[in-house]
């Protein structure tokens, strides 16, 4: 996960003073990824076909793991699509500073998916302002051909905006590949969501 | 500045100095019958700054009394009116609180009367005589009009803050203007920031605070102990992340000094009890009114993964006896270190939940789960079972339900 699309959500309201969304680092960060192409997400080891242009968030050594891949349609305060690709044992979904009060959990090889669900909470908990968390639904669902499990969640961030969103992931090999979707609930939510859906059937892993 | 404040300055501690300094007087107890309120029941201002601070806070309240963070649960939040009426002194009638889902520990008071109570505090309170004491404090504030003196004593010395600066930052703050750490509080950092006290107005609001509880019937000596659960909790946060506990964040930026303090009201405690008369401290009325969102609470707090500063407020609440809630708590705060050797008593924690009467029915789920990975399957699938018995319609039943044929 990137920090900055977490960031996104905590500091919603910089947009209000002319920040444009993502745009907190400054300089060129997106690019775009075009259509019914297979693209190379995270690290490399999953690829997927948009249906249509999304924008990749470029990544930075310094702040970003090179597991993990962030797409936005309309701006990170609004939604994106978060790709873990191979993410090993014993690594954060975020890069953090070892000594943080607050911590977003490790991955580890034997977590079962009600565990990653946690993982996932805790990350919006911690690194992006939410205040109230609900589960939604957790239930067994396909994925790369495997037994995966999909999570679906709203919060309540500190922008006090609700957001809503899905994951869609499983380990294999004790590696962890997942797909997470997170929208304003009103109206960009299911906006992209058959876009999500369709990255999702799309997924292979590239060995 | 002459020889013996300077010393005592310099005892008092480094960064504080300079603002302490100008507050006047320096480490010295005040005493709590040296202190009366300044107003009266419907106490309105009539000079032009502080008519000025009235109306510009008037739209920061409209802001927070409209915020989605509040948290909505009719009878608790009578519940807290019903406290900031008894210990309110003469304004109390005129007081409005409302309470915020941050789960920080922290309250803060507003200069014209009303006061934001932050979730993460009644999650960290013993009983009623402890929350009543942080109450009291923060009316005390607003019963000496510390916004209004502090703002006065700012302008004479230095002249750097303009008013306008202050109330346009404080009204920004409740439009959403972030600035900065503070991301869990978001809007509300911004203003919490600006509410911030120099050491002689806390002493000041301590004092009578302390004083307004004891006159109430509620054991004075709540209010140290406070104190003491705060420190007690940065420390041993910071501890288990190895590091020095950082005095910059959360409450102790907004409230300087706490060890000083904690010191003085154990003190002042001691001069207020009348040998004889029996203090009250309500634990049973206010985790009858906090019920409701109790689990919330818990969850909120474990789930920010801050393992020492959980430990410490399970540790804090269970000298009240252990239950089951406390112990799933445990569990899940040793189940989200996610390291090898902490598992095993994340575990031993879930076992011992499940065992009490009042064990949540997740505490079945991470029971029955921790058992299937210690390959006891059997025992697993029964707590699983249990699990959605006692919560047939959870979001994550489909997996559950999964895990029981797999």
């Amino acid at each position: 996960m990137n920090k900055r699309m977490l960031l996104a959500l905590s500091a919603a309201s910089l947009a209000l003073s002319g920040c444009t969304g993502g745009g907190i680092g400054g300089f060129g960060l997106y690019s775009l990824v075009r259509p019914g192409r297979t693209v190379k997400v995270g690290n490399g080891a999953l690829t997927v076909v948009t249906p249509r242009e999304w924008n990749r968030t470029s990544r930075n050594g310094f702040t970003d793991i090179r597991y993990v891949e962030d797409w936005t349609l309309n701006g990170p305060y609004l939604d994106g699509i978060s790709f873990i690709s191979a993410l090993p044992d014993n690594r954060r979904i975020i890069r953090q500073e070892y000594k943080a009060d607050r911590q977003v959990p490790k991955f580890r090889s034997v977590m079962t998916p009600p565990e990653i669900a946690a993982l996932i909470e805790s990350l919006y908990r911690v690194e992006g302002g939410t205040v109230d968390w609900r589960t939604l639904n957790l239930a067994p669902r396909p994925f790369l051909g495997t037994n995966g499990f999909q999570l679906d969640f709203e919060h309540l961030d500190s922008d006090e905006l609700w957001r809503k969103g899905r994951a869609v992931g499983a380990v294999i090999d004790g590696r962890l590949y997942m797909m997470l979707y997170d929208a304003a609930r009103s109206h960009y939510y299911a906006a992209a969501l058959p876009d999500f859906e369709a990255m999702v059937a799309s997924a292979r892993l590239r060995r | 500045m002459n020889a013996e404040l300077s010393r005592r300055a310099l005892l008092a501690g480094g960064g504080a100095a300079a603002a302490v300094l100008a507050a006047g007087p320096v480490g010295a107890r005040i005493p709590p019958s040296s202190l009366q309120p300044l107003i009266g029941p419907g106490y309105r201002p009539t000079d032009a700054d502080e008519l000025g601070m009235w109306q510009q806070m008037q739209r920061v309240e409209e802001e927070v009394a409209g915020s989605n963070l509040l948290v909505k649960d009719e009878g608790l939040n009578r519940y807290l009116q019903g406290l900031i009426g008894k210990v309110g002194g003469p304004a109390a009638r005129d007081m409005r609180i409302y309470l915020a889902r941050i789960p920080d520990f922290n309250a803060v008071m507003f200069p014209t009367g009303f006061s934001v109570i932050f979730t993460g505090l009644l999650l960290r309170m013993r009983d009623e005589a402890q929350l009543a004491g942080v109450i009291a404090h923060e009316s005390s504030h607003f019963l000496l009009k510390h916004q209004i003196r502090q703002w006065r004593d700012t302008k004479r010395r230095t002249d750097v803050l303009s008013f306008a600066t202050m109330l346009g930052g404080m009204a920004g703050g409740a439009a959403g203007i972030y600035t900065g750490d503070l991301a869990q509080l978001a809007q509300l950092g911004t203003i919490l920031t600006l509410l911030r006290y120099n050491r002689q107005l806390e002493a000041e609001a301590d004092a009578l605070g302390i004083k307004l509880i004891a006159g109430t019937g509620y054991d004075p000596l709540s209010m140290s102990e406070t104190w003491g659960q705060l420190i007690g909790e940065v420390e041993l946060s910071a501890r288990v992340r190895r590091k020095r506990p950082d005095r910059g964040y959360s409450i102790f930026s907004t409230h300087p000094a706490p060890r000083e303090r904690m010191i003085d009201l154990r003190q002042s405690a001691a001069e207020l009890k009348v040998p004889g008369r029996s203090y009250d401290r309500g634990r049973e009325r206010y985790l009858q009114a906090i019920g409701g969102i109790r689990p919330t609470l818990f969850d909120d707090q474990v789930k920010l993964n801050d393992a020492g500063a959980t430990r410490y407020i399970v540790e804090t609440l269970a000298k009240d006896g252990w239950n089951g809630q406390l112990r799933f708590t445990e569990g899940e705060s040793l189940r989200l270190q996610n390291a090898d050797a902490l598992q095993d008593r994340a575990a031993l924690s879930y076992a011992a939940a499940v065992a009490y009467p009042d064990a949540p029915a997740d505490a079945w789920r991470w029971h029955g789960i921790f058992l299937m990975k210690a390959g006891r399957r059997d025992e697993g699938r029964a707590a699983l079972q249990r699990y959605l018995a006692l919560a047939p319609s959870a979001p994550d039943a489909p997996f559950v339900r999964q895990m029981l044929v797999s």
